[in-house]
């Protein structure tokens, strides 16, 4: 690896090139995506998909280091009530419970993936390719339920970049709920790239919490092949960061398949939140639901963008999109972009996106009856919100977010 | 008990309540009559407090005490409560954890204990019953998908709920059946005692059928421009509203 790949290196640039270094010595397929990233660069503002979150104005301005190991003590996970089973991925770090593993659970370090040829020009994914020569896997054994949930958690406290890959497979007609949550106070930025596989008959839930603290700038990428009469199922709820980023891409391959993709972004002062998403339905008569309600105070900034695209081949897809924003300050930014686009003839698409801030009919009405303003601002974000997590079919899962809701309220 | 003293009310730079003075005792019902426009809803949010409704002369006191300056949510912890003429759906609240955090917030407010879970439970469902909602609805959204008349017997079965010093009915009667009428009827008068006074506000005199008032007043261009006993509702009805909009 030359240096010549940057012209004029910052020292991110430079950072990222001595890393990329020391880890990979000769490999050439991780070298092109290095390269391909060297190419595309980080994110921003000037790129359609990233004009309201720039990756590359917020990652520059940090140390050019390797996130360094954690030692810090970690607190028990708000899940911990539903028994998870527990992998840490701490600063990019993975650490693997020694608890027993469910029936039917297979788990451990693999060869990471070298290429994801329709994300080849995703500069972060290009990075997070080029820099993990190994990967956190996981599969779930045809035709098992397990009977816990898988918990991975993303916990960032370093300062300096850490990337993880995740590859999870959930084999035909097995069932699994995989928890993601992203902790941690540090002021880093960390990749992460989940490449799932749920296959025929199969179900997968995810559900992904984001709580960093404020500094952290988080990019996540799913990218999930969903087969046929399989369905996928996810919730996220995020608080924001000084920059996180969630996107979801999910390809339809076999017919009679669904997924949901649902979303709650409350995001506080100088917060920013983004949920992109991406659904290609390429098989016919897939069913997908979607909804996001995002509620920004202050300075917060809360970014929705999903695109439904169906191939002509994908006759009889229903699928629809509705996404909500809630401004509770003359400040706060919701940025939308819904988009269909459809090369099908026989479909049933919809999607239907709305701004506003807090109805003062109902919100007076509530204080006729005792409920003092806070009380009653508090009820109406709980209930807009809610609706998402409303969603969530296990009761568990369900009070977790209605905890994290609730805590977002009282410290606001 | 409920003294208003030559209030006005401005609404967006407009004077709507034009010095209004009405007194109800304790123990008491009144009804304000009035044609459309002549601030009779105005004067049911400024009383209860609602941003926008602006004071610009006159006092409002219950039971000698100031009303003006408490905030909307401190008044209803006195006891004073509106039933609306336009009751909001409010998504993604239950009905039942709605109707109980506002009781509580009530009881709180008076330095009362909460009402424990089971009392709550038993408390609404016989209210439900008298209002005529069905169990059904209380597990609902609130108001939401409810029909005109579903929500005024959810308005009825919160004002039988929290007991209220002093209720003001806007228009409860507007778009309901005989049935409904009944129901509101039944539930005011079942309310009535020597310590609580209602005011009516209604266009038309067949609530008072059911509900008699001590006092009918003719509300026209934000003034009390006539009051009388029962009767005078009777006799609104035969010959309406002209005479007295041309004596405002």
């Amino acid at each position: 690896m030359s240096n010549t790949l940057f012209i004029n290196p910052t020292a991110l640039e430079a950072g990222l090139q001595a890393a990329f270094s020391a880890r990979n010595k000769s490999d050439e397929r991780h070298a092109a995506a290095f390269e391909r990233f060297a190419r595309a660069g980080l994110p921003n503002r000037r790129i359609e998909g990233w004009k309201w979150s720039d990756f590359n104005a917020s990652v520059r301005a940090l140390d050019p280091v390797e996130a360094f190991a954690s030692d810090a003590v970690i607190a028990p996970s708000a899940f911990a009530g539903l028994k998870p089973f527990e992998i840490q991925i701490v600063n990019g770090r993975v650490v693997i419970s020694d608890d027993e593993r469910p029936e039917g659970l297979r788990c451990g370090v693999m060869d990471a993936m070298a290429t994801i040829p329709e994300l080849e020009a995703h500069g972060i994914v290009s990075l997070n390719v080029a820099m993990n020569r190994k990967a956190l896997g996981l599969t779930v054994e045809e035709g098992v339920s397990l009977a816990r949930p898988i918990l991975i958690r993303h916990i960032n406290d370093g300062a300096g970049f850490s990337f993880a890959q995740t590859l999870i497979k959930v084999d035909c007609n097995a069932k699994a709920q995989i928890i993601e949550t992203y902790e941690g106070e540090g002021a880093g930025f960390y990749s992460h790239l989940n490449h799932m596989a749920v296959r025929d008959g199969a179900s997968l839930q995810r559900y992904v919490m984001q709580e960093t603290g404020a500094s952290n700038i988080v990019h996540a990428m799913c990218a999930a092949k969903v087969d046929a009469e399989a369905s996928f199922d996810q919730t996220s709820f995020s608080s924001g960061s000084a920059l996180s980023r969630h996107e979801t891409l999910v390809h339809f391959w076999g017919k009679d398949a669904e997924a949901s993709i649902n979303s709650a972004a409350l995001v506080g002062d100088g917060r920013h939140s983004d949920f992109t998403s991406h659904v290609v339905f390429k098989e016919e008569n897939c069913v997908t639901r979607q909804l996001h309600k995002g509620v920004a105070a202050g300075r917060g900034r809360n970014v929705f963008q999903g695109k439904f695209e169906v191939e002509r081949k994908a006759q009889k897809t229903d699928a629809q999109m509705t996404a909500n924003a809630l401004l509770l300050s003359d400040v706060a930014e919701a940025n939308h972009k819904p988009e269909l686009e459809i090369y099908a003839d026989d479909v049933e698409c919809a999607h239907g996106s709305t701004a506003g801030a807090l109805d003062e009919d109902a919100l007076f009405y509530m204080r006729q009856r005792g409920l003092n303003d806070r009380e009653a601002r508090a009820l109406l974000i709980e209930a807009f919100a809610g609706e998402v997590v409303g969603e969530i079919t296990d009761e568990g899962v369900e009070a977790v977010f209605r905890a994290k809701v609730n805590e977002w309220l009282e410290a606001q | 008990m409920l003294n208003i003293e030559n209030l006005r009310v401005s609404v967006d730079g407009a004077e709507i309540i034009k010095g209004l003075s009405l007194n109800v005792p304790a123990g008491e019902v009144h009804a304000i009559m009035g044609p459309n426009g002549s601030g009779k809803s105005t004067l049911s949010y400024c009383l209860t407090g609602r941003d926008d409704y602006e004071v610009t002369g006159g006092s409002v006191a219950l039971d000698g005490e100031d009303l003006l300056d408490l905030d909307p949510d401190e008044r209803a912890a006195k006891g004073l409560f509106l039933s609306f003429q336009h009751p909001m759906e409010i998504p993604g609240v239950q009905t039942m954890s709605f109707v109980r955090t506002a009781l509580n917030a009530q009881r709180k407010a008076r330095g009362e204990d909460e009402i424990s879970a089971a009392d709550f439970i038993k408390l609404i469902r016989e209210k439900a019953k008298i209002a005529g909602l069905d169990d059904a609805k209380l597990k609902r959204q609130f108001n939401v998908g409810f029909s005109g008349g579903e929500k005024k017997r959810m308005e009825m079965l919160q004002m039988a709920m929290f007991e209220p010093t002093f209720a003001i009915m806007d228009e409860t009667d507007s778009g309901l059946d005989i049935d409904a009428l009944k129901m509101v009827g039944d539930v005011v008068n079942a309310l009535r005692a020597p310590s609580r006074g209602f005011l009516i506000i209604t266009h038309y005199q067949r609530l008072l059928e059911y509900i008699q008032p001590d006092r009918v007043h003719i509300l026209a261009d934000g003034k009390i421009v006539k009051s009388g006993g029962a009767a005078l509702a009777r006799e609104l009805e035969k010959s309406g509203y002209e005479q007295f909009i041309k004596a405002a």
